[in-house]
């Protein structure tokens, strides 16, 4: 009888000491940059371990108490694995969100971009925390293209998955345009710069001097009258019976002027990248 | 036996030397004399002797000696003369060296003689050619080359203002805020390539544009591709473009793929990278009396002045030339270093070659001067 | 077997053992990439095949990195935030004496977002892989896990980079 009580003793202290064993409860989500406490149960000694983005802790605990994680140790959104090890290991996953959106990476391109293009302006909007954790959680983000020549572009969309986007034909006016993607009190703010187009109808003029030839473009603008940036190339061409003279002069406040030495009868030509301007026909020098 | 041995050792020392000497101007390496310190130069009782030991003396850089090569009656000084012959001003010609010489008569009297001779100078750039005819009398007993009087550019002293544009790039203090350093690279566009084979290997050439409104440092590369999609071969066009484009300049390139043909290319792969560069407008060189005709040796050569129309010195001009078909269609393109400098408000002449087997059917040309200058980007 | 055989068998063995850890490398990490969903830009062929490439790469420098508790694999295919909090993962596992092993590694790519310019483009990675996790050499965790992840990848000089990497519970 003695025996069976003690065997009996055994098995149920044993049986004891099981339920006792490590075991912790850990929510199942947590936001950047906040203190979390996970509740653990057992007596003893343990050790957690956290593996995360960012993360990598091992520490020693009591069993029974509750682990404190600093803000600091979680301040990266992603999957954690947290394991409590005593005789055995057990672990259990949980997420960290991000927290609010605290800056914007706003993408616009083009830098430079000719006017009257359709769908020629593009820009991505991604609103971060604080941690620099991409916001997944549908957010509205208004964009503004603003320049002193129009009214104002604007458009609303709603992040999907972190990211929000417009497209937008550039305008009709050269000049600089601030462009601003808002969320809430965020706000990002990037510069694109509105550039004539090709040249249009390209006219020259000259006459012929002592020296040669004076050829000079009138004021070079494109086909919705914005003046072609200085320092635009146009290339003069100027043809005669014995031979050809090329001179590549860039546009000075607005036109371009050159002196070439032809002497005999002369066609003038003029051309900016791909666009040709008109022929001009001088008489030979007497 | 005891002094046959030196004997033998001494006369076959001195007849290395002559060896050596006899043939200094006929072999391609640098003779390893140095500059002023004559060994032995032969009599100059033939043509062919006296231009031999000029050239002979304009290798070694003994510049008195190669002068009392030329006769008086040149009207060349020596100055003038050493200046031609080393360059100036940061040219080309002034970084090169004469690695050899061939020479032959066009016509022969008993006084009077022309012989022609071809020049290989050693470059920064490459080797270059250049042929002359040297025009040589006979002063007594002694042939001199007659040397012609080299017109160098005379440029007043004057104030020349720089109005033209200029463009600086900066590249922003902000810290690494993802989207906020937007600054785009050019938009720069080929407008033509053709791909053809010659006796040297394949050619890929054509013409691109920058679009944009700020200048591009442009490379273009072409990638030959077989039929199986596999790459066979990528060449980049090195100098045969003129890098730095300003807005809407148009330049002519071309790739060379030595020794391969295009007969197992199924397709050409075309790449041009652009980036932004710090460039200036200034200077403005014109390209003047560009005509196409046959140089001293009959090849058929595109020739010009470049005209320098600004206040600073071109260094090293570079001539890049597209050649068009009736059709439009570029059907080569030539490059050529000029190897003098260009000064400012003076002119320089340049020839680049055109193909024999090209020559019929280049019904226009469009020539672009590209420039290297010291201590400037 | 003569001499001449024997010198071809040790060459050929020889040879095998030199290629297999190659080929080992080369198929620990599978990816798969759908592009049906990428918008408003469409991927190119190039493009595709840069992103498959480059990300297979990127797993492939993650698991050294954090097997061996070193930061050199990382330099290259990783830009931003996402070397940043790598970086911090070795630095922080070389101070707790721990290494993560990422074994059998297979990816199902979606894009979801290409820009219109290209600059930068969204992914979706069902990842299912091997995770062990040692202490001083100790397994203390061995088991099959799927991970989702939102992918920021963006082109860099010459290939595809990630810039950001974070797990999520469901797309």
């Amino acid at each position: 009888m003695k025996r069976v009580f003690a065997i009996f003793a055994l098995v149920v202290t044993t049986a004891a000491g099981n339920c006792w064993a490590q075991d912790f409860r850990v929510p199942n989500s947590a936001t950047a940059g906040e203190d979390l406490s996970i509740a653990t149960s057992g007596n003893g000694k343990g050790t957690f371990y956290l593996v995360g983005p960012g993360a990598s802790i091992k520490t020693e605990v009591a069993l029974g108490e509750a682990i404190h994680l600093k803000s600091g140790d979680l301040r990266i959104a992603g999957g954690y694995l947290a394991i409590l090890c005593s005789e055995t290991c057990k672990s259990t996953n949980f997420y960290v969100n991000a927290a609010a959106p605290a800056t914007i990476a706003f993408l616009v391109h083009p830098s430079r971009v000719p006017v009257g293009r359709n769908d020629a302006v593009s820009g991505v909007a991604l609103p971060f925390d604080r941690f620099h954790n991409l916001v997944l959680a549908p957010k509205n983000v208004n964009f503004q293209l603003v320049s002193k020549n129009a009214a104002p572009f604007s458009h609303a969309a709603r992040t999907q998955d972190g990211i929000a986007w417009f497209r937008t034909a550039s305008g009709k006016a050269a000049g600089a345009v601030e462009a601003h993607a808002s969320l809430d009190d965020v706000t990002a703010k990037r510069a694109v710069q509105q550039v004539a187009s090709e040249p249009c109808n390209l006219r020259i003029n000259g006459q012929r001097t002592n020296g040669g030839i004076i050829v000079q473009t009138d004021p070079v603008r494109d086909c919705a009258g914005n003046v072609v940036p200085d320092g635009t190339i146009i290339t003069f061409t100027a043809s005669e019976a014995n031979g050809k003279d090329t001179v590549d002069a860039p546009i000075k406040q607005g036109v371009a002027r050159v002196k070439m030495e032809a002497k005999g009868a002369t066609v003038v030509s003029a051309a900016s990248g791909v666009v040709m301007g008109n022929d001009l026909r001088i008489e030979a020098q007497r | 036996m005891k002094i046959i041995l030196p004997i033998l050792l001494v006369a076959v020392t001195i007849g290395l030397m002559v060896i050596g000497l006899m043939g200094a101007g006929h072999v391609r390496s640098t003779v390893g004399i140095v500059s002023g310190s004559a060994m032995f130069t032969a009599k100059a009782n033939t043509p062919e002797q006296a231009l031999q030991n000029l050239l002979d003396d304009v290798q070694r850089r003994n510049w008195d000696r190669a002068y009392a090569d030329v006769s008086r009656t040149s009207g060349i000084d020596e100055r003038a003369f050493v200046q031609d012959w080393m360059g100036s001003d940061g040219s080309l010609r002034s970084f090169s060296a004469l690695e050899g010489f061939d020479s032959r008569p066009l016509h022969k009297t008993d006084d009077e003689a022309q012989m022609r001779v071809r020049l290989h100078w050693t470059t920064p750039v490459g080797p270059m050619e250049d042929t002359r005819d040297v025009r040589l009398i006979r002063e007594g007993d002694l042939w001199r080359a007659v040397w012609p009087k080299t017109q160098f550019a005379n440029v007043p002293a004057e104030v020349v203002p720089v109005t033209y544009l200029r463009w600086d790039l900066v590249t922003g203090t902000a810290s690494d805020d993802w989207g906020s350093k937007n600054i785009d690279a050019p938009r720069v566009r080929i407008t033509s390539m053709n791909a053809v084979d010659t006796a040297e290997g394949a050619v890929v050439m054509g013409e691109v544009v920058n679009e944009d409104t700020v200048p591009a440092f442009v490379n273009v590369n072409a990638t030959l591709v077989d039929g199986a999609g596999s790459s066979i071969d990528e060449e980049s066009s090195f100098d045969k473009i003129a890098h730095i484009l300003l807005p809407k300049q148009v330049t002519p390139y071309r790739i060379d793929f030595p020794n391969l043909s295009l007969k197992n290319v199924k397709n050409v792969r075309m790449d041009v990278k652009a980036t932004l560069v710090p460039a200036s407008a200034d200077p403005v060189i014109g390209v003047m009396n560009q005509k196409v005709d046959a140089d001293v040796q009959g090849k058929s050569v595109l020739r010009g002045d470049l005209m320098n129309e600004s206040g600073q010195t071109v260094n090293i001009p570079h001539v890049i030339a597209s050649f068009y078909d009736n059709n439009g269609r570029v059907v080569w393109v030539s490059d050529g270093y000029v190897d003098r400098a260009l000064l400012p408000q003076s002119t320089q002449p340049f020839a680049v070659e055109i193909p024999k087997s090209l020559a019929s059917k280049v019904q226009n040309f469009h020539v672009v001067a590209n420039q290297y200058s010291l201590g400037r980007s | 077997m003569n001499v001449a055989q024997k010198n071809w068998l040790t060459v050929a063995l020889l040879g095998v053992v030199l290629v297999l850890p190659a080929l080992a490398a080369d198929t620990a990490v599978q990816v798969q990439l759908d592009i049906k969903k990428a918008g408003p830009r469409t991927i190119e062929n190039l493009t595709e095949r840069g992103i498959l490439r480059d990300y297979r790469r990127a797993w492939l420098s993650l698991s050294q990195a954090l097997e061996a508790n070193t930061l050199d694999p990382l330099e290259g295919p990783f830009a931003g935030d996402a070397k940043q909090w790598i970086k911090d993962t070795v630095l922080s596992q070389q101070r707790s004496g721990l290494n993560q092993k990422y074994l059998e590694q297979n990816h199902r790519l979606e894009a979801v977002f290409y820009a219109p310019e290209g600059d930068v483009m969204e992914l979706h990675d069902t990842a299912e892989y091997r995770l062990q996790i040692s202490d001083g050499g100790k397994l203390i965790q061995d088991e099959h896990v799927t991970v989702h992840y939102i992918v920021l990848m963006t082109p860099g000089a010459d290939r595809w980079v990630i810039r950001q990497l974070q797990a999520v519970p469901q797309f």
